[in-house]
């Protein structure tokens, strides 16, 4: 927590800071209740004239924008909904899950040297787009393509480099001989890990399967190009609301980004002193 | 002696294969309830022995013993020692409670006996008042306490100590040095105690192990390891300042004197014509507690003074004597000016001769008077 107060410049800095920051996110939000005149009116219109919550409605009725004499719209985002939370929750759980326990194997009984870095990241070092046609085809050849268990076991396979780097370098930052005198006191090798090792680096968990879930949340090039029918998820969905008639129907994006948003903020709030403990952990000796 | 509590029987460690040699065959020996320190500079095996004793390290040979048993294959929970580390190794996120029953709730102990045993370290360590504290928001100090208080609640039959007082600022050091003195002899422990300050190790230990680069040079007891080094090495590393050692040689003495000289550089001390050492090289050690400044003329050494270092209750003088430079510690009052000439003086029996080969000492009374 902040204990000295701040001069008027620095109040003034960080409240322009702020203004740019938020500023996308207010504009998403008013977005989201404006009717469908008011979307891309010109001159811009701030704040709504009547505001509406149609766009929500439209986003599981996809007929409820035909009252403004908007049609066209196909398909409901329900599914892309339930698609995301499956997708990113499960993928999340196992790559921190596998993640820590190869960051506690390679903190204490790896030999690491100089590429040990390069051969964990380096999968990351490719631009996504450039192993997304191997990746249809492959998964097309084993018939993992349109299904959740593919894309699951894609967003596992490109998260893990980060889970296990980030839970490494918290599990580093842990004094060995915490593990040591767990084991001096009679707990096995596994035991002193779960009982102290885990607990301790906690705040930096945290931290991670923050970082992963968002991640996998917003992914948007592999959901688009491994999913036809059967899987869909919000990113994919997002992008799916333009028509014919009307356009982009940049109210119903808005919706479901500000829908999208919430778990994200929700979860943040409620972790938020381990987000910031996690960055300043391991501080043992005086 | 009835069988000692620990031994240690030819320990060594090496690491990749032996191009990296820790500890180098190591015997040592601790009676129960004695109190032994291991001295050495950063680096010479003494943590490693240690974590080879709690089990931390597998020897690559040797074998250790407590009680007349090997427990080298007995894994580290199981051997009944306890390791107190210098960094602390309290668990930041328990209470002080939590922390001090850790051991026990791990061998799963019925939780009354928990609690009285909890209580009683507590009070020992004059933590009885702190047990709902949460470890990270205690002192230093504090936290040393902790750690030793979590080793002591499964009553070890050896208690290891690395360094534990390194990383606490100078008063706090001195009062648990004076805490530990304590618990030692109300505890009557078997301790091994690891440090690089020869204070903490005179004033804790019974007796005092010197290692260096990965061997024991000297076990002696604390109270004659200072004027009895064994080795060069020791008597370079004990003291403060450590006794002045000279390299030299004994040659037979110029024409006209009644024995041999010994010569380090520039610097000639005649030797008694019965001196038994023969030619040769050898070190000459002269303790600075037993020499003396004084007139010129009456001085077997010569030379000006070029550094007064005051410490208190006394102070160190540097003497440059023909660009050889001496430590003599005065009493305070005795303080001579810098640049001063002055002569320096010894009690012959003072003198210690190493071998220059071996660099042990030569347990040899070289001297009546030289000059």
């Amino acid at each position: 927590m902040l204990s000295k107060k701040l001069t008027l410049f620095q109040a003034a800095l960080l409240a322009a800071a702020l203004a740019v920051v938020l500023f996308p996110v207010f504009w998403i939000l008013m977005t989201a209740i404006k009717p469908p005149t008011d979307w891309n009116a010109s001159p811009a219109i701030w704040m709504p004239s009547q505001p509406t919550l149609v766009n929500f409605k439209t986003l599981f009725d996809p007929d409820a924008l035909k009252e403004y004499g908007v049609g066209g719209v196909s398909q409901s985002a329900t599914k892309a909904v339930f698609g995301s939370l499956l997708a990113s929750i499960t993928s999340t759980a196992l790559s921190v899950l596998i993640g820590l326990f190869a960051a506690i194997g390679i903190s204490r009984y790896g030999a690491e040297n100089k590429s040990t870095p390069l051969v964990i990241l380096s999968g990351r070092m490719f631009p996504p787009a450039a192993i997304a046609v191997p990746f249809v085809i492959i998964f097309s050849n084993i018939g993992l393509t349109d299904s959740y268990v593919g894309l699951i076991a894609i967003y596992v396979a490109a998260t893990l480099p980060f889970s296990t780097w980030m839970l490494k370098s918290f599990v580093d930052d842990l004094p060995r001989e915490i593990e040591e005198a767990a084991m001096i006191d009679g707990t096995s090798r596994m035991k002193a890990h779960l009982t102290v090792t885990i607990p301790l680096i906690r705040g930096g968990l945290f931290a991670t399967t923050m970082f992963i879930f968002i991640l996998n949340w917003s992914e948007f090039m592999f959901a688009l190009v491994l999913s036809y029918s059967n899987v869909s998820t919000i990113p994919v969905q997002l992008a799916k609301y333009v028509t014919a008639t009307a356009g982009t129907l940049y109210g119903v994006q808005a919706a479901l980004a500000v829908l999208a948003m919430v778990p994200l903020v929700i979860v943040g709030y409620l972790i938020q002193g381990h987000l910031a403990r996690g960055m300043t952990f391991g501080a043992i000796k005086q | 002696m009835s069988i000692p509590k620990l031994e240690l029987v030819s320990l060594a460690k090496e690491y990749n294969d032996g191009a990296v040699v820790a500890v180098d065959g190591i015997d040592l020996s601790v009676a129960p309830g004695e109190t032994i320190a291991l001295l050495g500079p950063s680096g010479c095996g003494k943590s490693t022995t240690l974590n080879m004793v709690v089990g931390l390290e597998e020897p690559t040979s040797g074998d250790i013993h407590i009680d007349g048993l090997s427990i080298v294959n007995i894994p580290p929970g199981k051997r009944n020692v306890g390791l107190v580390f210098q960094d602390y190794a309290v668990f930041p996120s328990m209470t002080v409670r939590q922390n001090l029953a850790f051991g026990l709730v791990v061998r799963k102990a019925a939780k009354d006996d928990i609690d009285r045993a909890v209580d009683e370290v507590a009070e020992l360590l004059g933590m009885g008042g702190r047990l709902h504290v949460r470890a990270r928001d205690l002192g230093g100090s504090e936290m040393q306490r902790v750690a030793i208080g979590r080793t002591l609640v499964t009553k070890p039959a050896v208690l290891l100590l690395d360094e534990p007082l390194s990383n606490l600022e100078a008063a706090a050091r001195l009062t648990m040095r004076r805490e530990l003195r304590r618990l030692q002899s109300e505890i009557g422990l078997t301790i091994i105690y690891v440090t690089h300050d020869q204070i903490e190790a005179l004033s804790l230990a019974d007796r005092i192990a010197v290692m260096h680069a990965g061997k024991i040079l000297q076990v002696e007891k604390t109270s004659v390891i200072c004027e009895r080094p064994d080795h060069v090495y020791v008597a370079g590393f004990l003291g403060s300042p450590p006794m002045n050692l000279l390299a030299g040689e004994i040659a037979p003495g110029a024409s006209g004197a009644a024995g041999p000289a010994f010569t380090h550089g520039p610097l000639t001390l005649a030797l008694p014509a019965d001196c038994p050492l023969g030619k040769g090289s050898y070190t000459l050690g002269l303790r600075p507690e037993s020499l003396r400044l004084v007139p010129e003329s009456e001085a077997p050494l010569a030379g000006t003074v070029s550094l007064v270092e005051f410490r208190g209750g006394d102070v160190v003088v540097t003497v440059d004597v023909a660009s050889v430079k001496l430590d003599v510690i005065l009493p305070a009052t005795e303080r001579p000016a810098m640049g001063q000439s002055v002569g320096v003086d010894f009690d012959p029996d003072s003198l210690v001769f190493f071998g220059g080969d071996s660099s042990r000492r030569l347990d040899v009374r070289p001297m009546g008077r030289p000059l």
